[in-house]
């Protein structure tokens, strides 16, 4: 849109830390090692519910090597937990899932460690266990029988094995269902599946001789990793220091402590440092996937279609600790409205305890599972009252000024763009183009999380410019896109910015790479940076070129005050010896909307930030003898505001719609009695290069009041439109839709059969 | 444990080390000689990000006993190219916006090399690239624009009529 106006800012320029990562030179925190360092290894669970009857080490810490053993009675009592405090280091008189940490063993090697491990002795009672959500939520049976004792969020509302319920009402739901053309009544379900970053979660611990710990991991929030590990360990946050060296990928699934704290613990106990890292199999049976959900939908419409109520709930099952449980349960309210005006609401979200693996923040929370469920909806809607189904969600989409769920106004809205844009491009007109392949389109919204951002900016006597940044590039492209906002203000190119590493030290503080916000809220740290780092330059080239600041730009890596000019390196070597150096700290917060909060009950996250808008359309074939999916187009149109660095944010919807697709097609944590029966990378189906089509990228620039020229958050959203998309896509090509992810070959085939009898 | 020696060359340079019969090329590559170029995942060839050259044939160094490659050569990602020589693999994912969190990316790059040096001035279809890097999983980039960079390089290879 304004790409034109800027010189880095909006250009496809390739990324900061590229080169480092085709020639192998870039550190992970998987890659890190110090000398004299120990292997970690966990004992975990193979049951799902049992009280430890036994405990027993003493033949694992006989064995050469081993150098150190902990257990729950070896740490500080300490529960911690996002939402709900529920969580400890190591089970304590009973296990909740398989998979629960029991011991921790560092040895001089991880076949040592393994080995102890194995020769941990444990025994147990078992007790009765709780599988299914829906169960769960009535039973008698308690996953937390100490719940009352847990402290959390005010605002969270728990009972028995209820971690968090949220409400959202607005309207007479009652009055509207009586008066109703017809009203829909569906239920579908949606599996756990794991964020699949190909780095596993690594973390590295030394204590150092003033009893400070440094841990060098992987983790996409190092401030909130710094936090929990100071109460886990009993310190001061201030005596935990959190270094990123690189992180292979998170998606939400590095957000929380995961291995952190057993490296840390384990290197206080030995006194040498410590690597833990996960296996595949750690990794599918207890990190932090996408919880498994169960959504009902009731919906009223008058005779063309016009969305008048909806009764909806939707119940997260978080696993056995609430996680972002309670959180996914909330923001699934909001996307169970979606881009649409519904005049009367009530919704609930529900997160319950069952003894399952606990489960995350994988991107988009909520977003696939409670989009699958509206969005299949909406057409099966559409189809019923013989209407298309683009022309039905135009009808209904919000438009600017529009209330939202939470009475908040919708602004910079650009939904019937993007609609329109999705299904130009993948050929609307043309729904059945052959027996067996259909077309499917379908939208929704999402957030810009907020939250803090800060940066120090340095200006070197060189004329570069180093950023230091407490956020993680966690391979989005986001921390380059800030650096371009900041090369943008300060004149300078984009390699004339230096991206010093992520510790929290150092670095002040950052709400972390998470919700879609890191270009968003670092760049306009950046931007107030760069205003700073201006002013304190004009008032310096005042005195130089005895001009005034008011007469001054900057131009071209230079101040220019008229015929006079200084150059940004001479400036800053003369602050070096005058002043010492120039160098700005600068800080972005976003407000959050105004919304009405007599609609809300215990919602954590009332009212969105700079939503986005976007609508995903595609083409498939359904094979009518084995019912597998191949996908012959995909389109999304996504509102991003304003495209910081093109390329980049077509990787995010390319790489978000990859996700997205296993989602629909074949990913899921299969459970069988509290036992994963895939925690490997053959058996747990992520796409494959021959998997995903060529994702075709319209971005849609409709600017933000608060982004950097007009940016909003790009990276969560792709991964919430493909199961509804494709379902719809299918229910086109076959006349049928699924109401359980994934929509597996084996399912469709089924219902092809069905159809045949 | 008793340990052997193993006679090995690494990126041109000969290693004479002592090895436990178990550990994998990857752990010798990692741990002993201390390349971190190559990624460790999966440890079950089902990822790919371990992925190295074996006389020039792209192998899953996860699996390979260190025993089974004695005298021969490996190439890792350090050996391709370097930030100042970058190969045209390495180039062309910068350039095509491949690179994202960049942990599958060493063996990615490797896979598609071993797969264009089997098809030497070709240049391979989108759909033939993929079927060859099917083995590295990629979770954050779709893979539409490795596809891209593979192409690309593909191109240039063919173009130049030398593969180096």
């Amino acid at each position: 849109m304004n790409a034109h106006a800027h010189r880095v800012a909006g250009q496809r320029l390739p990324r900061l830390d590229g080169i480092g990562k085709v020639t192998g030179k870039h550190v992970y925190a998987a890659d890190f090692t110090l000398p004299g360092m120990l292997f970690g290894k966990v004992l975990r669970s193979h049951r799902a519910h049992a009280l430890i009857r036994k405990l027993d080490i003493s033949r694992a810490a006989e064995i050469p090597g081993v150098r150190g053993i902990i257990t729950s009675a070896d740490i500080p009592a300490v529960r911690f937990g996002q939402a709900v405090r529920d969580t400890s280091v190591f089970a304590l008189d009973r296990v909740l899932f398989v998979g629960h940490p029991i011991a921790a063993v560092a040895a001089t090697s991880l076949e040592i460690a393994e080995q102890a491990i194995a020769a941990i002795d444990v025994e147990f009672d078992d007790l009765p266990a709780l599988f299914d959500p829906e169960a769960a939520l009535d039973s008698n049976i308690r996953i937390h029988p100490d719940w009352e004792s847990y402290k959390a969020l005010p605002i969270i509302a728990r009972s028995g094995n209820i971690s968090g319920r949220a409400r959202i009402h607005a309207g007479d739901v009652d009055a509207a269902f009586a008066s109703a053309h017809r009203v829909y009544e569906h239920r579908f379900t949606t599996p756990l599946v794991h964020p699949g970053y190909t780095e596993p979660r690594a973390a590295v611990a030394d204590w150092d001789a003033n009893s400070n710990v440094t841990v060098w991991s992987n983790t996409q929030l190092p401030f909130d990793t710094q936090n929990t590990l100071a109460e886990i360990l009993d310190l001061p946050a201030a005596r935990v220091r959190v270094i990123v060296p690189g992180i292979g990928g998170g998606f939400g699934g590095k957000l929380r402590i995961g291995v952190e704290h057993f490296a840390a613990l384990l290197a206080r106990k030995t006194a040498r440092p410590v690597k833990v890292m996960t296996t595949s199999e750690e990794e599918l049976t207890s990190a932090y996937p996408r919880q498994a959900t169960v959504v009902s939908l009731k919906t009223a419409v008058d005779r063309e279609g016009r969305l008048l109520a909806r009764e909806g709930r939707i119940i997260v099952d978080c696993g056995a600790f609430a996680g972002s449980g309670p959180g996914t349960a909330a923001i699934s309210l909001q996307i169970m409205v979606g881009p649409y005006k519904t005049p009367a609401l009530a919704l609930e979200g529900i997160a319950v305890y069952t003894n399952k693996v606990p489960s995350g923040s994988f991107r988009a929370p909520a977003g696939p599972m409670a989009n699958f469920a509206v969005e299949s909806q909406m057409d099966m809607i559409a189809k019923d009252l013989g209407i298309d189904p683009l022309e039905i969600r135009l009808r209904n989409i919000v438009k600017e000024g529009d209330l939202g769920p939470s009475g908040e106004i919708h602004k910079s809205v650009s939904i019937e763009e993007c609609l329109r844009k999705a299904a130009d491009a993948i050929g609307w007109e043309h729904r059945n183009p052959e027996p067996g392949r259909g077309k499917g389109i379908a939208c929704s919204w999402w957030m810009t999380t907020g939250g803090s951002s800060g940066v120090y900016v340095k200006i070197n006597p060189d004329g570069t410019a180093t950023l230091v940044s407490g956020a993680v590039e966690i391979g989005s492209g986001a921390i380059t896109g800030a650096a371009q906002v900041l090369a943008e203000e300060l004149s300078l190119d984009l390699t004339d910015i230096n991206v010093a590493g992520v510790d929290t030290q150092t670095a002040p503080f950052d709400y972390g790479a998470q919700g879609s916000r890191t270009a968003f809220s670092v760049g306009n740290a950046c931007l107030a940076a760069a205003s700073d780092l201006r002013r304190q330059m004009f008032d310096l080239a005042a005195r130089q070129l005895d001009s005034q600041v008011d007469t001054m730009v900057l131009r071209d890596k230079h101040v220019v005050a008229g015929s006079k000019s200084i150059s940004i390196a001479e400036l800053a070597r003369i602050s070096r010896l005058s002043g010492g150096g120039l160098i700005a700290h600068g800080t972005a917060i976003s407000p959050s909307p105004a919304y009405d909060p007599t609609r809300l009950e215990n919602h954590p996250l009332p009212a969105w930030n700079s939503p986005s808008y976007h609508a995903h359309a595609v083409d498939l074939s359904v094979d009518p003898e084995t019912g597998s999916v191949s996908i012959n187009r995909y389109v999304v149109a996504q509102d991003v505001g304003f495209a910081i660095n093109p390329t980049y944010i077509e990787g995010q919807i390319e790489g978000g719609v990859a996700q997205g697709i296993g989602q629909a097609l074949s990913e899921e944590i299969v459970y069988r009695d509290g036992t994963v029966m895939n925690a490997n990378l053959t058996d747990y189906k992520m796409p494959t290069a021959q998997d995903v089509p060529d994702v075709e990228c319209i971005l849609v620039e409709c600017a933000s009041a608060a982004g950097p020229y007009g940016a909003k958050g790009v990276g969560e959203p792709p991964c919430i439109q493909p199961p509804a998309a494709i379902n719809n896509a299918i229910a086109a090509a076959t006349g049928f839709w699924l109401r359980s992810l994934p929509m597996t070959a084996e399912k469709i085939a089924e219902q092809l059969r069905a159809g045949r009898t | 444990m008793t340990r052997t020696n193993l006679d090995i060359v690494v990126n041109g340079e000969r290693h004479q080390i002592l090895i436990e019969p178990h550990w994998t090329l990857l752990h010798v590559l990692r741990n002993v000689i201390g390349m971190m170029g190559t990624k460790e995942n999966c440890l079950e060839a089902e990822c790919g990000v371990c992925t190295v050259l074996l006389d020039g044939k792209s192998v899953n160094s996860c699996i390979l006993l260190a025993g089974q490659v004695a005298g021969r050569s490996v190439t890792t990602i350090e050996g391709l190219g370097n930030p100042e020589h970058l190969h045209p693999l390495q180039a062309a994912f910068i350039e095509c916006g491949a690179v994202q969190c960049g942990y599958c990316i060493p063996g990615m790059i490797l896979t598609a090399k071993s797969f264009l040096d089997e098809n030497p001035g070709r240049r391979p279809s989108r759909d033939e690239i993929r079927e060859a890097i099917a083995g590295t999983l990629c979770r954050c980039t779709g893979y539409r624009k490795i596809v891209d960079a593979v192409a690309l390089a593909a191109e240039r290879m063919s173009v130049a009529g030398s593969n180096p």
